[in-house]
C-alpha cells in the first residue's frame, strides 16, 4: 500500500522504486569492487609513505639504541635537539634555510613576473623563450649542481670568461668563501627553477582580459604600473601557490648543497641546511667523522615537519584573506 | 616610407631595448652551462682546462665511449630506465584504478579517502626516511629496483590521483551508461571508456613522474649501496666528488644522463605546460 502513495513529484517515485532498489543493490556490489580498485594504491601509499611518516613522528618520543627503538622517552630527544652542542648547528642550518626561502621568494616572484610579462607581450618569440627558460627545470638538481660546481671551479670556464671581459681577474674561489657560498647555491637553485614561476605567470597573463591592459594604457599607465598595480593583484593566487611551494622546497633543500658543497655544507658549515643535518644524525656522514643519533634525527624531523605544515597552512590562509579582501 | 614611421619604429625599438637586453642575458645565462657541457664532451681534460669555452679541436666520441663502457654509464642508464619505467607504470596503474571509484562513486568514504590521498602532496617525504629505510631493510628491499620503484610510486600516487580523478570527473556519465547497456563490466568501462577519455591527464602524470624519478638522487643515496645498481643522478653526484681530474668522460656521462629528459621535454612540452597549469610541479 505504502508503495502506491502518491508523493510530491508525482508518479515518478513509484515508478522509480524498483530501479532504485536494483541500483542500491548494484551500489553495494560496487562498493566492494571499488574498494578492490583502490586497494593497490591504498596499500602502496599507506605502507611506503604514511606508515613510515607516522612511525617517525611517534619514534621521536622514544629513545634509540643504534637503529633499535627502545623505551618511551617523552620529550628527551627534543631537549637534546636544543642542547648546547646541537642547538648551534640547528640554528646555523635553520638560518640558512630561512635566507634561502626569502631569496627564492623575492627572486622567483620578481623575475617570474617580469619575464612572464615580457614573454606575454611577444607573440613570435614568446613560445621559444618560454620553452628555453623552462628547460633547466627538467634537469636534476644534482646535475645542475655538478655542472655549476665544475664551471665555478678555479681555472674553470666562468673564471676564463670574467677574466676575458675584465670584470674579475685572478682565481675565483666563491664556493670556498663562507660569506658568499650560500648565495651562490641559492643562485644555482634559482637558475634551476625560475622557469616554473615564469610558466605559471605566463599562463596567468594569458587569462587576463587584454582590455584591462589597454584601458590602463589609455589612462597613461606605464609598463611598470601595469605590471605591479594591475597584473599582480590578479595573479595573486599564482603568487600564493608559488610562494608556498618555494617555502616547502627551501626547507627541503639538500641535493644542490650536497653535490656542490658536500654533506657538511662547506666551507665551515656555512651552507649547511636542516635536511642535511637530519641526514647526518640519521645515517651518519659519508666521511665517517659523524655519529648517528636516530632519536635526535627523528625529533628534528618532527619539529621540521610541524614547522613546514604549520607555516605553509598559515601562508595559504594569509593569501586567502588577502585575496578575499581584493575582491 | 616617411621619416615619421621610421622615427616611430626607432622609438619603439629604443623602448623595447632594455627588455630585449634582459631577455637575451638570461637566455645566454641558461645557454652557457649547457654549451660548456656540450663542447666539453668532445675535449680532453687538458683541452677543457686550456680552452674551456672554444669549440673542440676534433669531434671525437672518445669521452662517450669511455664513460659508456669504462665508467659503466651503460649500466647506470639501464638502471635509471628500469626504475623510471617501473615507477611510471606502477603509478599509472594504481592511480588509474583508484581514480575511477574516487571520481565516480559518492559514498561516505570517497571524500575522506580522497583527502587521505591528497594529503600526501604536501608531506615532506624525506623526513620519514629513517623509518622508510628500516622498513625497506626488513622487507629485504634495500639494493633492489623494486624498493626504489615502490618508494617512488608511493610518493607519486597523490599527484596521480589528484590529476586523473579530477579529469575523470569531467567525463560525461552517458559514455559509461552506454557501455554498461552494451554489457561492459567495470574493467571494460575503465579500460575502453575512462582511460581513453583521460589520456591528457595520464600523459601529464607520466611526464611528471618521469622527471621526478629520473632526476631523484636522495633515495638511491639511501637505499642503494651496490654501485652497479645506482641510477644516473646518484652516480653523477659520486663522480663529481671523485673524478675531478678526469672531466671529459664526466661531462659525457652528464650529457648521456640528460638526453632522455631533453627528448621527453621536446616531445611533451605541451603536456608539461598543462601539468604546470594543473598545479603539479613539486
Amino acid at each position: 500500500m505504502n508503495n502506491l502513495t502518491v508523493r510530491p513529484g508525482g508518479g515518478r517515485y513509484v515508478a522509480r522504486r524498483p530501479t532504485e532498489w536494483a541500483s542500491r543493490l548494484r551500489k553495494g556490489k560496487n562498493g566492494l569492487i571499488s574498494l578492490a580498485f583502490m586497494l593497490p594504491a591504498l596499500a602502496i601509499y599507506s605502507t611506503f609513505l604514511v606508515y613510515p611518516m607516522i612511525r617517525s613522528l611517534v619514534g621521536s618520543f622514544f629513545s634509540w639504541q643504534g637503529i633499535q627503538i627502545s623505551e618511551f622517552a617523552g620529550l628527551a630527544n627534543f631537549w637534546r635537539v636544543f642542547s648546547s652542542s646541537t642547538a648551534a648547528a640547528v640554528g646555523n642550518a635553520f638560518t640558512h634555510n630561512v635566507i634561502w626561502f626569502f631569496c627564492v621568494l623575492v627572486g622567483q616572484n620578481i623575475m617570474g613576473l617580469f619575464f612572464a610579462y615580457l614573454i606575454h607581450r611577444r607573440r613570435r618569440f614568446g613560445r621559444v623563450l618560454q620553452w628555453w627558460f623552462f628547460l633547466p627545470a627538467i634537469l636534476s638538481p644534482v646535475l645542475v649542481g655538478s655542472l655549476w660546481r665544475l664551471l665555478l671551479s678555479p681555472r674553470g670556464p666562468i673564471e676564463t670568461i670574467l677574466g676575458a671581459i675584465g670584470i674579475h681577474t685572478g682565481p675565483i674561489t666563491w664556493l670556498g668563501q663562507s660569506d658568499i657560498a650560500l648565495y651562490i647555491l641559492i643562485g644555482i637553485d634559482i637558475w634551476n627553477w625560475v622557469g616554473l614561476p615564469i610558466l605559471v605567470f605566463v599562463a596567468g597573463f594569458g587569462g587576463i582580459d587584454p582590455k584591462i591592459f589597454e584601458a590602463a594604457r589609455v589612462d597613461g599607465a606605464g609598463s611598470g604600473r601595469v605590471l605591479f598595480a594591475i597584473a599582480t593583484p590578479i595573479l595573486l593566487p599564482s603568487v600564493a601557490t608559488l610562494s608556498v611551494l618555494a617555502f616547502i622546497n627551501s626547507f627541503n633543500q639538500f641535493d644542490t648543497m650536497y653535490v656542490v658543497e658536500g654533506l657538511h655544507g662547506n666551507p665551515d658549515g656555512s651552507t649547511d641546511v636542516l635536511v642535511a643535518l637530519f641526514y647526518r644524525f640519521a645515517f651518519g656522514s659519508a666521511a665517517g667523522s659523524g655519529r648517528t643519533d636516530i632519536g635526535v634525527a627523528l625529533a628534528l624531523g618532527t619539529l621540521l615537519f610541524l614547522f613546514v605544515v604549520l607555516i605553509s597552512t598559515q601562508m595559504i590562509r594569509f593569501f586567502e584573506r588577502r585575496n578575499a579582501r581584493l575582491q | 616610407m616617411t621619416t615619421k614611421t621610421v622615427k616611430v619604429s626607432l622609438l619603439q625599438f629604443a623602448k623595447l631595448l632594455p627588455a630585449n637586453v634582459v631577455l637575451t642575458l638570461w637566455s645566454v645565462l641558461i645557454a652557457l652551462p649547457l654549451y660548456v657541457l656540450t663542447v666539453s664532451c668532445f675535449k680532453t681534460t687538458s683541452e677543457i682546462y686550456a680552452n674551456p669555452l672554444g669549440l673542440p679541436t676534433s669531434w671525437g666520441i672518445a669521452n662517450f665511449v669511455s664513460s659508456w663502457s669504462t665508467a659503466h654509464f651503460d649500466r647506470y642508464t639501464l638502471n635509471s630506465l628500469i626504475v623510471s619505467v617501473g615507477s611510471i607504470s606502477l603509478t599509472l596503474i594504481t592511480g588509474v584504478l583508484a581514480s575511477y571509484p574516487l571520481s565516480r562513486l559518492h559514498r561516505w568514504w570517497t571524500l575522506p579517502l580522497t583527502g587521505y590521498f591528497l594529503a600526501g602532496i604536501m608531506i615532506p617525504v624525506r623526513l620519514g626516511s629513517v623509518e622508510l629505510f628500516l622498513l625497506m631493510k626488513q622487507l629485504h628491499l634495500l639494493d633492489s629496483y623494486l624498493g626504489l620503484i615502490l618508494a617512488y610510486t608511493a610518493i607519486r600516487i597523490p599527484f596521480a590521483i589528484y590529476v586523473i580523478s579530477g579529469f575523470m570527473r569531467t567525463v560525461p556519465v552517458e559514455f559509461e551508461d552506454a557501455a554498461r547497456i552494451d554489457g561492459a563490466g567495470h574493467f571494460r568501462i575503465l579500460w575502453n571508456v575512462m582511460v581513453p577519455q583521460s589520456r591528457g591527464a595520464i600523459a601529464i602524470v607520466a611526464v611528471f613522474t618521469a622527471i621526478a624519478v629520473w632526476n631523484d638522487f636522495y633515495f638511491p643515496l639511501l637505499f642503494i649501496f651496490n654501485d652497479s645498481l645506482k641510477t644516473l643522478p646518484a652516480i653523477v653526484a659520486t663522480f663529481t666528488g671523485q673524478y675531478r681530474t678526469d672531466w671529459g668522460p664526466l661531462f659525457a656521462g652528464m650529457t648521456i644522463s640528460i638526453i632522455p629528459m631533453v627528448a621527453l621535454y621536446a616531445a611533451m612540452s605541451r603536456h608539461i605546460r598543462a601539468g604546470v597549469a594543473a598545479g603539479g610541479f613539486r
